[in-house]
């Protein structure tokens, strides 16, 4: 292929049918979606029809790698894995850093397809032209680390890159996570349940190919004075010390630190949970993902207490947040040892959390006692139970086997009003944010594509007050509203174009922290490396990325409405509409959504009564063969 | 006069195992983002945290040069920097299995030898590291360098914990 970057080429696994086969990339996906998340799109709307049972063979698991994927642009080791959803049955993805990414492009792919399910365990190895399965009834029960290191020594290669699932996944725990490099976690919507749910234990590869761009000087020249950015960044190199923890305190500041499952804002113990508490006390090393300057990664060990020797990369802000203050307890080390668990058994760290606090309150409401937990006793800040009911999930023994279905089936299942409590959107649970004092998430919560999502749209601007960034990017006759945490207007334009430059970020793909949290790059960044990269000139153009994004988001909406999702499903739980923030900076603050979506909706060019996309904006967009 | 040879120092507690370092290599020696193709190599131990450049030299004894049958594999009088002549290479990849640090590679396309040369002096891998774990410099000058900054950094440790404290 004559286009730069990409190596055009789709691998197509077929356990059920045992063939492998490979695909050209047509050249008009590349124009129309770029890649990453994109291309995922166009194949799981076209491939994966309406009703498909997530768990059953007819889904599909697609990995996906972008053009830069590889290269020395900061931060683009990262790559996503899509699939109709395990816990929510409908558009799911989960990107994750790591190495594995660029592995599948030097193996000479930009995409790996898998499909049907295989009759017996396996793994797949792909190590450039050559594709195996191979049989892996041996790894079966074994941690995702135990499998990877097994896989590891089985071809004899240090430098294999392995996504494995853990025994979560195995068990079909529908919120089951794939790990890379033994800590990094595709970690939401359950794409370990989907493998599992295929017989397969893991994806190994290994690549000795390269990456091509177009322009290599130029490229090169531009990445190299990008990755300088990154390095003198100052909110970067604060990333680079405490990682993700620093938020913690950020959060706590501004009312926002989700405790006893979002029932308030604010947490006692937060200190314990911050990186000024927990780097010099527990942190041994820095990494980082593929090509990342920044690194934000932390290998911590606990000396000391009940979790002594614990070894574990991890967690970040939302470990904390799911681990600590939302089940009310403030010890680092039981977050690390409850992280550890979840890596090892492949549990999405945020979903498990808040399932344990949503039955924690269920049983402090009387919904559910002790003859449905099997004579536990739930409470909050209880570090034992935490530890015992994450085994008992990964393991769907007694009550963590309702457990492992997420809050939302559980409470269908357990009824008697237990849905009030149950922390989630369209079925995946909330992050670690409250839209009561944060109004643009509450949107983004509400509209993502995949349920309660901080990662697509996040905007961090009006959350940090970013005046000047705000000026600059929506204009200064919206100020000082657009950056007030506690109003709803103008939020739904801010919502719209940062999920439209997350958009691009995802087709390409690169990582989260190089465009948020800090706001290093963004659309304008991305149109000046794009047509180096591919030599497509079309891409230089900010108002070309911002309708390739548009193009996206609507055709995950397409996706998702056709599983029967509409305005309705675009909400929040009760309690952030009706229960006023109950203390804290942002006392007494309820969401107003209604308004919030209306603007959405007008925005992206959907019906404001059932919040589908308009035929008017299917045809602008090119999307008529996707009705 | 004696002069010291510059080299490559690494020190481990520094890298955080971006392999940027592999890919500045790859793309300035071979045009392409291709880290097998890379002149250096990251040894990663996921599970203990651990990541290990490996960087050809400083070696007293090259053992390249020790085993090279055909002496094609010689060392620069002046510089120091081991150096391959490909055209009396014969390819029998011996230097390959003895470099002490696995960092001769083979480019299994092109079959030919390839090898660090410290970019003639003003090595990629170093100037693209963000942390500072490669050095170049003479033995001497490195030391003095990485001590200087391990004392700062104990410092500054003690200085933070007593705080946290
Ligand atoms: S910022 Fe963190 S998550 Fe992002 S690429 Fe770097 S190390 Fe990975
Ligand atoms: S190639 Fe290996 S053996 Fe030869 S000088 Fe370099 S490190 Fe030493
Ligand atoms: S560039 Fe530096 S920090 Fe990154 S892998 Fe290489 S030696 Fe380690």
């Amino acid at each position: 292929m004559s286009i730069g970057g990409y190596t055009g080429k789709i691998l197509r696994v077929n356990l059920s049918q045992d063939t492998v086969r490979v695909d050209k990339i047509p050249q008009d996906w590349i124009r129309q979606f770029i890649g990453g998340d994109g291309f995922a799109a166009r194949i799981l709307y076209e491939e994966v029809p309406s009703g498909t049972n997530p768990l059953s063979p007819a889904n599909k698991l697609i990995f996906a790698t972008g053009p830069i994927t590889g290269t020395l642009w900061p931060m683009s080791g990262r790559s996503v894995f899509v699939a109709k959803g395990a816990q929510t049955g409908i558009w799911a993805e989960s990107h994750v850093g790591g190495f594995i990414g660029p592995e599948l492009k030097y193996a000479g792919y930009d995409l790996l397809v898998v499909e049907g399910r295989s009759e017996r365990p396996v793994y797949i190895l792909v190590e450039d032209d050559y594709v195996e399965l191979v049989d892996a009834s041996k790894l079966w029960g074994l941690s995702t680390s135990e499998a990877t290191v097994k896989i590891q020594e089985q071809q004899r290669d240090p430098d294999v890159q392995v996504a494995a699932v853990g025994p979560a996944g195995e068990r079909l725990v529908k919120f089951a996570s794939l790990i890379v490099n033994h800590a990094r976690a595709a970690g939401r919507t359950g794409m370990g349940a989907i493998l599992g749910s295929k017989n397969v234990k893991a994806i190994a590869i290994r690549g000795h190919g390269g990456v091509r761009v177009a322009n290599h000087e130029e490229f090169v020249a531009l990445a190299k004075r990008a990755q300088e950015r990154v390095r003198v960044n100052p909110q970067a190199k604060e990333m680079g010390q405490w990682g993700t923890w620093i938020l913690t305190a950020v959060k706590q500041e501004i009312g926002e630190l989700p405790t006893y499952n979002h029932r308030t804002g604010v947490f006692p113990g937060w200190e314990q949970l911050s990186g000024d508490y927990i780097r010099p006390r527990y942190t041994i090393s820095d990494r980082a993902c593929f090509g990342c300057s920044l690194a934000c990664k932390k290998v911590n060990y606990i000396p000391d207490g009940p979790f002594a020797g614990t070894l574990e990369e991890g967690p970040e802000y939302e470990g904390l947040m799911a681990f600590g203050s939302t089940l009310g307890i403030a010890d680092y080390p039981t977050t690390l040892r409850a992280n550890q668990i979840c890596n090892k058994y492949g549990m999405d760290v945020i979903s498990a959390g808040t399932t344990i606090g949503f039955a924690i309150e269920a049983f402090e409401q009387g919904i559910i006692t002790e003859a449905d937990t099997g004579g536990l006793k739930l409470q909050w800040n209880d570090s034992a139970l935490v530890i015992q009911l994450l085994e008992m999930i990964g393991k769907r023994e007694g009550f963590g086997d309702l457990l492992a279905e997420g809050s939302r089936e559980a409470a269908r299942r357990i009824g008697k009003g237990a849905e009030k409590y149950a922390m989630h959107v369209k079925g995946l649970e909330i992050s670690g944010q409250d839209g009561r004092t944060h109004r643009s998430i509450g949107l983004s919560h509400a509209t993502g594509a995949r349920g309660a999502d901080h990662l697509r749209s996040l905007v961090t601007v009006d959350q940090l007050g970013y005046e000047e960034v705000a000026a600059k990017r929506w204009g200064r006759d919206k100020l000082p509203e657009i950056i007030n945490p506690y109003t709803e207007k103008y939020k739904a334009t801010a919502v719209v174009e940062t999920e439209n430059t997350y958009c691009i970020r995802d087709t390409l793909i690169v990582c989260w922290y190089s465009v948020s949290w800090p706001p290093i790059f963004w659309m304008d960044d991305f149109a000046e490396m794009l047509p180096l990269a591919t030599g497509i000139a079309e891409f230089g153009s900010t108002e070309r990325l911002t309708e390739i994004a548009e193009r996206q988001v609507t055709l995950k909406r397409l996706f998702n409405a056709r599983e029967g999702i509409t305005r309705k499903d675009d909400q929040l739980p009760e309690r952030f509409l009706k229960d006023p923030m109950p203390e804290g900076p942002g006392k007494g603050q309820v969401v107003h959504l209604d308004p919030m979506l209306d603007d959405y909706y007008r925005l992206r060019g959907w019906d404001l009564e059932t919040g589908l996309p308009t035929d008017d904006t299917i045809r602008r967009l090119s999307l008529q063969w996707a009705t | 006069m004696v002069t010291l040879q510059k080299q490559l120092s690494v020190d481990y507690t520094k890298c955080t195992g971006c392999r940027l370092c592999e890919l500045a290599c790859s793309a300035k020696h071979e045009g392409v983002f291709q880290p097998s193709l890379a002149r250096l190599r990251i040894v990663k131990y996921d599970d203990l945290g651990l990541d290990v450049p490996n960087v050809c030299g400083p070696c007293e004894e090259a053992p390249c040069v020790e085993v090279c049958p055909v002496y094609a594999m010689r060392r620069d009088p002046v510089t120091k920097m081991v150096y391959i002549d490909h055209d009396k290479c014969i390819l029998c990849k011996s230097c390959i299995g003895v470099c002490v640090h696995g960092v001769i590679r083979l480019d299994t396309v092109a079959m030919r030898i390839i090898k660090c040369d410290h970019c003639g002096g003003d090595p990629e891998c170093v100037k693209i590291c963000p942390t500072g774990a490669i050095t170049y410099g003479t033995p001497a000058q490195t030391a003095v360098v990485e001590r200087h900054g391990k004392l700062k950094a104990y410092v500054a440790e003690i200085k933070r914990t007593a705080k946290a404290k």
